[in-house]
């Protein structure tokens, strides 16, 4: 915030590093435990953008159809990891069969929707609202927040890492924070007074200014409840130097500082793989799958991985059929990864149909807001039906 | 509410702060002087009258597609041409956002710009959808042409616009298959609004629509590309162009006319609708920020929208000479928008910036990336644009504005994983060491182009001497806010500046007045 010279004397300046105002410190009150929240259960949201290619990532590795369809970019049969008869994961995914085996990773297969949308935007927008047949402006989680949480003081029960607000918070009544990088809550402690002393809640007759001054007070004490979850916390695994990854680490740190935010979100993009897919994707599946890995075995040492569930997720799956530039374009249903807490480990749902396509994509078997509702449900023990706009089954997937 | 008009300074430093990124004590005065209507009036001719920025150098006439694919284009050229052009249009795109904002910080009618920029978050594109720069350019500088002109004219110059046709899908819509993505948002977004229109119109303006593609200049020889390569592979130009076989000539019915309707026959309906004299008005309202509960003011404007066959210059005189526009309701209650707060920062305290990315890229991490909306409904505002993360963004800005320093957190944690990794442990460590390494130094070559932003504390300050403390600070005050602070703020203010020299006074100021609440309003 300041420059060496102007620091030191701004932390000599009395005026402005007065007493801790009352109002303040019951700011800092709201912003302990929360104590609705089921048992402490915390979600993960991760989000595979630019579109998951599902049959290369739960791979159907004893049909014929999938090799003769992708002559190039098929995994290899003796490549593959083997999960069940019929289903092995990329040889990439390692990380994830070893949370599999370890009973903390549940695949579902084919999840998808009714008249599947193959436009990034649009799709991205239907997993995200949770709802299909039209445009809304809030987000499934948002509408979580507003449902289950309304005594919940927190201002940050949503936290998301990364750029651009996740629509599956907006709500009108937000409760959720989107940062790229949680350095943005450093300044120094002299400037913190003072910004402190500048946004004393006193109320106007202006509700823009009264509104700012909350936030801003909000924003002030989020931002020492931030950097004391990331300076206390100690990671006890190591992850790899990658955004996606280094984000699941801060999760991590704010799951084991036990901050009041339910659901967290990150994104790993990169999977609009039209071109030159093979070496990409098994990048992407190679970081996803550590990634998880770390953050699993992470919160098992602080004692933390009963509390969270991780729900991955992608707007579309790729076409069955590989293009001519080595590459995949749009397509419909693909699988999502449950990994955490309370998971009934294995895959859920059969293989993908190949010889029953709709004009060459994958038939969906599960609606991903029967996977929604078990999280909702069995979870965060919330019922699904105001959320999800409907009544759906929650998929048998959690315990 | 008080329905009656005080102009004085005060109200005219309102009409500067809503109307021009916030203006001087001086500049309010001055205009003050002049009874009401002749100073709208002014405002309204200077930004008229303004001559246009000059094009970004890297704009071309014509537009060059080079990423077309011909039938002996090798599988690798494809791919590094497309490689290359696609980071050609990102620098592009940056080039652009930093050289509208020079153009917002330095022009004298910033009002211009304003409309410009109210029209840009109407009529939307996401550059994350339609990349082209220069399409984006084409689209700023036909807002900008048409922003105080005719509402028809500029309906029509956005409609048939390459990057509107390639956000909204109107550039292959053809009658066998008409698409109503652009049908559906002129409706509801651009005209009418919802409740205006049924489903029916919508189908039935997506076949009035249809015939209108993409190509180069009339007379332009054209070399064949591949059969059926994507679009981005085979575009010719970005002029918008009539091709009859692919028109629907047919009769339609829309918002209850009917004919054989064509692209203008159904803009001049939509127009002329008065649904859409009373949604522009209300969204011209929302943005420049008058209380209005009974809608009034909208339905005044509205009528004379009407009256004027949609003169855009008209309707906002309505609006700016209006009772509720000066109302206490409306005063100090506009939450700036990113750009309002990074533009009105620099042109306030006279800051000698050069806009670089970096410096851009600052509105985007309040929210406001310029070219990029969230979505076709633009910038929703107000409330919007404050939440903990932005607002923590809006108190680094001093760090960045005059320190010249890059917020850590403005950077993501650390780069992309762009492939796997080998599973031997000392040729994955070797990798992944070289891998940091040259994060390392991308970061600190973004970083070299950084900020380049001069502050003046005699320019900031318009020569105030900074001897008295308390003076300096109530100068400060009074030209940078819109609320007046409350006196504990404004005596904790004088105290911190009072203990510095006097040679660094007016930067403290300047830096503790940004981070106020008070700042953040218009």
């Amino acid at each position: 915030m300041l420059p060496n010279i102007d620091r030191r004397r701004f932390l000599g300046v009395g005026a402005l590093t007065a007493t801790v105002p009352a109002f303040l410190a019951a700011t800092g009150r709201a912003l302990a435990a929360d104590p609705k929240a089921a048992a402490g259960r915390v979600l993960v949201v991760v989000q595979l953008a630019g579109g998951n290619d599902g049959l290369n990532t739960l791979v159907p590795f004893r049909d014929d159809a999938y090799y003769k369809a992708r002559p190039k970019l098929a995994v290899p049969r003796d490549k593959a990891l083997k999960v069940t008869d019929d289903l092995a994961l990329h040889p990439e995914a390692g990380g994830l069969r070893e949370l599999l085996d370890a009973g903390h990773l549940a695949a579902v297969a084919n999840v998808g929707y009714p008249n599947p949308n193959r436009s990034h935007f649009r799709a991205t927008e239907i997993w995200e609202t949770a709802t299909p047949d039209k445009e809304v402006l809030t987000g499934w989680v948002g509408r979580y927040f507003d449902a289950e949480c309304a005594g919940v003081a927190s201002p940050m029960l949503g936290l998301q890492l990364g750029e651009k607000p996740a629509l599956a918070f907006a709500h009108p009544k937000g409760r959720a924070v989107t940062l790229t990088n949680p350095s943005l809550f450093e300044w120094e402690p002299g400037a913190a007074k003072a910004m402190e002393r500048l946004n004393a809640v006193r109320p106007t007759d202006n509700p823009q200014l009264d509104f700012l001054r909350r936030t801003g007070n909000d924003t002030l004490s989020l931002s020492r409840k931030i950097q004391d979850a990331l300076k206390d916390t100690k990671t006890a695994t190591e992850y790899a130097p990658f955004n996606f990854s280094q984000s699941l680490k801060v999760v991590a740190q704010m799951i084991a500082a036990e901050v009041p935010t339910r659901v967290y979100y990150v994104s790993l993009g990169g999977f609009d793989t039209h071109t030159a897919q093979a070496g990409r994707h098994a990048g992407l599946i190679q970081e996803l799958s550590q990634g998880l890995r770390s953050f699993a075995a992470d919160l098992k040492a602080l004692g933390h991985l009963d509390r969270t569930l991780v729900m991955t997720f992608s707007e579309f799956g790729r076409r069955v059929a590989e293009n001519q530039q080595q590459g995949t374009d749009h397509g419909t249903a693909g699988p999502m990864f449950l990994a955490g807490g309370a998971v009934k480990a294995g895959v859920h749902g059969d293989k993908p149909d190949l010889a029953n396509l709709d004009e060459g994509d994958v038939k969906f078997k599960t609606d991903f807001r029967s996977v929604y509702a078990a999280v909702l449900k069995n979870w965060l023990a919330a019922d699904p039906k105001p959320v999800l706009g409907g009544a759906f089954d929650a998929a048998p997937v959690l315990a | 509410m008080n329905l009656s008009v005080t102009w004085d300074a005060r109200a005219a430093s309102h009409l500067l702060s809503r109307t021009s990124f916030g203006g001087t004590l001086a500049q309010a005065e001055k205009l003050a002087a002049r009874a009401l209507p002749d100073a709208v009036a002014a405002l309204i001719d200077v930004a008229k009258e303004a001559a246009p920025p000059p094009k970004p150098e890297w704009v071309k006439e014509p537009w060059v597609n080079t990423e077309r694919v011909y039938p002996e284009t090798t599988p690798m050229e494809r791919m590094e041409n497309h490689r290359k052009t696609g980071q050609r249009h990102a620098a592009e795109r940056d080039q652009l956002r930093c050289w509208w904002l020079d153009h917002m910080a330095r022009t004298a009618a910033p009002f211009r710009e304003v409309v410009t920029l109210f029209w840009h978050g109407h009529f939307t594109t996401e550059a994350r959808r339609a990349t082209i720069a220069q399409a984006l350019y084409e689209q700023n500088a036909k807002l900008r042409k048409h922003a105080l002109g005719s509402f028809r004219e500029l309906l029509g110059a956005v409609a048939l616009d390459a990057a509107m046709m390639m956000y909204l899908n109107m550039e292959d819509s053809d009658a066998k298959k008409p698409n109503e993505n652009f049908a559906r948002e002129l409706l509801e977004l651009f005209t009418v609004g919802i409740g205006n229109y049924t489903e029916r119109d919508i189908k039935e303006v997506a076949r009035a629509l249809t015939g209108w593609t993409l190509d180069a200049p009339p007379g332009t020889a054209k070399r064949p590309t591949v059969a059926d390569a994507p679009r981005t592979f085979c575009r010719d130009g970005l002029v918008p162009t009539f091709v009859k076989d692919k028109h629907d000539a047919g009769a339609k019915s829309v918002l209850g006319k009917s004919g054989n309707f064509g692209a203008n026959e159904v803009l001049d309906i939509v127009a002329a609708h008065p649904a859409t004299a009373r949604f522009v008005s209300a969204k011209l309202i929302a943005f420049f920020g008058a209380a209005d509960p009974k809608n009034e003011l909208r339905d005044r404007m509205a009528s004379k929208f009407r009256q004027t066959n949609g003169d855009i210059a008209t309707t906002l005189g309505v609006l700016l000479t209006a009772p509720e526009f000066y109302a206490k309701e409306s005063r100090g209650t506009l939450i700036k928008s990113p750009v309002h707060l990074l533009v009105g920062t620099c042109r306030l305290l006279n800051l000698d910036a050069t806009f670089t990315p970096s410096l851009a890229q600052v509105t985007a991490a309040m929210g406001q990336e310029l070219f990029n909306p969230p979505n076709v409904k633009g910038w929703p505002g107000g409330r919007d644009w404050i939440s903990a993360g932005t607002l923590a963004v809006r108190y680094h800005l001093p760090e960045a504005l005059f320190d010249g320093k890059q917020p850590d957190g403005f950077e993501p944690l650390a780069g992309d994983r762009n492939f796997a990794l080998p599973a031997d442990e000392k040729a994955r460590r070797d990798l992944l060491a070289r891998i940091q390494a040259a994060d390392r130094q991308r970061k600190e070559s973004r970083k070299k182009d950084g900020f380049k932003v001069t502050f003046d504390a005699a320019k900031a300050a318009d020569g105030t001497d900074p001897t008295d403390a308390g003076k300096l600070v109530r100068a400060l005050v009074a030209k940078m806010l819109a609320v007046p602070p409350a006196a504990d703020a404004l005596a904790a203010l004088t105290d911190a500046v009072t203990a510095v020299p006097a040679a660094e006074r007016a930067k403290l100021a300047c830096r503790l007045i940004l981070t106020t609440p008070e700042y953040q309003l218009a």
